[in-house]
């Protein structure tokens, strides 16, 4: 075979971000069936949706990392998400230490389940709620801002970062000249940015002089000569990817995988009775709605075809994890939440050599938090009052979930 | 070819060039995973017995140590033998060892309507929970049925049983209310079942909450005398949700027991044939209207499945951890 019929895909031409954010399921769905890689006029690059296309471009030795144009311009260089090599080798030696098995095995419990304990405690005798505030984003960002060393800084103040951040890193829409088309759009994350670094550098400043066991210490002095640390510019750009999607994501997940098993009456009661099972609800909370939807990309180092498309060297490709877990070659009924269906691996933590490195402290982050809240509230419902809405493309999860219980 | 591997007493098959993790994903066994690429280390789990090749596990993810003592990674992990595993973290619970008895009956006693309390005799003590069950031999047919123990742990001599007549049932028709007598020799096997008290040292003296249906009474007679003695004054609500008035048994020992210990409330509930003396409706209802808050109770159930999901509910309802709201269903095997 020499030459293959290309489909029509002028239809992406009026493909919106708003369009995306509010439901990209139904454009990804179009583009599985069609066009596996294709290039997306809005987001002017190639974008892979498949299960198999996804996989194959992140674990290719013919890619390498690189950051999408507007996280680049949010994040800065080197963020440990869109470099290689050396450095990128060395930043994951910076991180990787302390999320470790065996390292979050030794302190996760005592360090999320009083967190998880403490906001429950502020409304568990109200008899309704409203999830994604008060308690899935809490517990998320106050766990790893404790592990980073960010004690003093209010779990309000880094849910309005995080919140401010993605709205930045998916700023993604760009022109017909390659150009950002809301330039606008980076204001509110360069405002964030500033104000974390009006507060981490003091930080950083004592902790050059007094180390201690915080993940932003061991970041400045690990592997370092004795007497000297690591430039904090050099580290200020995976510190934002932290304060982004580290600080964000298990909050998604774990509101996710509530509205999933909201949408399973029979599965959220036997999840209730059954505490081992919410590993796998939340396996399944990610399969269904990934948090890191599409936010990562790979870039070709040499000429190469994929899914029959010819890429010449250089060319960056956006890895759509939240579309290849709907892939309907992998997952019957894929939109819908089910917690028995076959538990195949998903993409929801990427693949390859930059595949999440904060796999196992989520996981254990998520659980917790469910555990903590089904032993307390184990008679929750959604209030079917309010209605659930997802929003996001880059990042994805509800924006509110309001439950109520008896009490 | 392929080897067998074992998981949470499931046994999958799989092949010497397969993973721990793809075999039992593909047999539909859970375990936890998520990189599948050897570096998140979710899977890990342990080794029991076998061998697996590491593969390509990193070591950052499964350290020397670790592998020393018997940790894998599951999705690295192929095996190089028959293999069981364990998931990672999950406390190896000891059991009392299951044994064959030769038991002697040594009494047959009516105590209520077609209810009888059967006593069998132990030539050797059995180490047991309060609350499990041991299975009986129907004699001459191979059938097995299942009898919760109403003793406590120091009652090892003499196993006390509660039989509901089922017409027409094999083991109680038949056999049971039929030519049973004092003196025949029952074969066995006990103990079983989980349906018990956690170890004393782990038992906060917490209030409980027992409901029994029919001779669901048994093992909660058990356990609540265990719990009884175990913290003399706490709170114990125990409610036997019967049909009429005469289905009720052993009202003296309960009350004796509440002679004893203030904080036991014995509560009888008849569903079908009110009768003044008692309270009426079902015996979850009942506690619904009692305790306005669960929160820090252990609860108990044991009798047919609908009364058993109904206390589920109730105490969910009333905010009882789901951790620790234990149940023991009744299958009906006996009227098939």
């Amino acid at each position: 075979m020499t030459t293959t019929e290309r489909p029509d895909l002028s239809w992406l031409d009026t493909v919106t971000m708003s369009e995306l954010e509010r439901d990209p399921y139904t454009t990804y769905e179009r583009l599985r069936a069609e066009a596996p890689l294709a290039y997306v006029p809005v987001l002017g690059s190639y974008v892979a949706s498949t299960t198999e296309v996804c996989r194959e471009v992140a674990t290719s030795p013919d890619f390498e990392a690189v950051i999408t144009p507007a996280g680049g311009r949010t994040f800065g260089h080197p963020a440990i998400i869109g470099v290689n090599g050396d450095i990128h080798a060395d930043l994951r030696s910076m991180v990787e230490p302390a999320l470790q098995p065996a390292e979050v095995d030794r302190w996760i419990d005592d360090l999320v389940r009083p967190i998880a304990r403490r906001y429950l405690e502020q409304f568990e005798d109200d008899g309704h709620a409203e999830l994604v505030a008060q308690y899935c984003e809490p517990v998320s960002v106050r766990s790893l801002g404790d592990l980073l060393g960010l004690q003093d800084v209010g779990s309000d103040k880094l849910r309005e970062w995080f919140a401010k951040l993605n709205r930045s890193f998916t700023n993604a829409a760009m022109d017909e000249n390659g150009e950002f088309a809301n330039p606008e759009g980076f204001a509110e994350g360069d405002a964030a940015k500033a104000e974390i670094r009006a507060i981490v550098d003091p930080l950083i400043d004592r902790w050059i002089v007094e180390p201690d066991d915080s993940a932003i210490s061991h970041w400045l002095h690990d592997g370092m000569p004795p007497g000297q640390t690591r430039d904090r510019e050099y580290i200020y750009p995976t510190i934002y990817v932290y304060l982004l999607g580290a600080m964000q994501e298990p909050g998604h997940g774990m509101a996710s995988t509530l509205v999933g098993l909201f949408s399973r009456p029979e599965q959220l009661e036997e999840v209730v009775d059954d505490p081992a099972l919410i590993p796998r609800a939340i396996s399944e909370g990610l399969r269904w709605t990934s948090p890191i939807w599409s936010a990562t990309a790979r870039i070709s180092t040499k000429p190469v075809t994929i899914a029959g498309v010819d890429l010449p060297a250089g060319t960056p490709v956006m890895l759509s994890y939240g579309s290849a877990n709907h892939d309907t070659g992998q997952y019957e009924a894929p939109s819908t939440y089910d917690l028995h269906r076959p538990p195949l691996p998903h993409l929801a933590f990427g693949a390859g050599n930059h595949a999440c490195a904060g796999i196992y402290f989520a996981n254990h982050v998520m659980r917790i938090a469910l555990e903590e809240l089904f032993e307390a509230i184990p008679n929750l419902e959604r209030d079917t009052r309010e209605g659930v809405d997802f929003w996001g493309w880059g990042f994805r999860g509800p924006t509110s979930l309001h439950v109520t219980w008896e009490v | 070819m392929s080897f067998a591997v074992t998981a949470g007493g499931h046994r999958v098959e799989c092949a010497p060039s397969q993973t721990l993790l793809d075999a039992c994903l593909r047999a539909g066994v859970w375990m936890p995973n998520s990189c599948n690429q050897g570096t998140c280390g979710t899977c890990k789990l342990q080794v029991l017995s076998g061998e697996v090749d590491h593969g390509a596990s990193p070591r950052d993810t499964l350290t020397d140590d670790e592998r020393a003592t018997g940790l894998a990674l599951a999705c690295q992990a192929r095996p190089l033998a028959d293999t069981e595993v364990r998931g990672h973290g999950t406390a190896g619970r000891t059991t009392h060892r299951l044994r064959d008895l030769t038991t002697t009956v040594r009494a047959v006693e009516d105590i209520a309507r077609d209810t009888r309390r059967v006593l069998l005799g132990l030539a050797e003590p059995l180490a047991f929970e309060p609350g499990q069950y041991v299975e009986l031999s129907v004699p001459g047919s191979g059938a097995r049925r299942q009898y919760s123990l109403a003793n406590t742990a120091d009652e090892d001599k003499v196993l006390e049983l509660h039989v509901r007549r089922v017409p027409g049932g094999l083991a109680t028709d038949c056999w049971l209310f039929g030519g049973l007598d004092v003196g025949d020799r029952v074969e066995a096997t006990g103990p079983l079942g989980d349906f018990h008290l956690p170890p004393a040292e782990d038992d906060d003296g917490g209030p409980m909450v027992l409901i029994g249906g029919g001779t669901g009474l048994a093992p909660l007679v058990g356990i609540a005398r265990t719990a009884l003695a175990r913290h003399p004054t706490r709170e114990v609500r125990l409610y036997h949700g019967v049909r009429g008035a005469a289905d009720l048994y052993d009202l003296d020992r309960f009350a004796e027991l509440a002679a004893a210990h203030p904080g036991l409330t014995f509560v009888p509930v008849l569903s079908d044939e009110p009768d003044p003396a008692y309270r009426g409706g079902f015996p979850t209802d009942a506690f619904l209207e009692d305790v306005a808050s669960g929160r820090g109770w252990s609860g108990w159930l044991c009798g047919p499945p609908a009364m058993v999901e109904a206390g589920v509910k109730a105490f969910k309802r009333r905010r009882m951890s789901p951790r620790h709201i234990h149940r023991e269903k009744f299958t009906p095997a006996d009227a098939s």
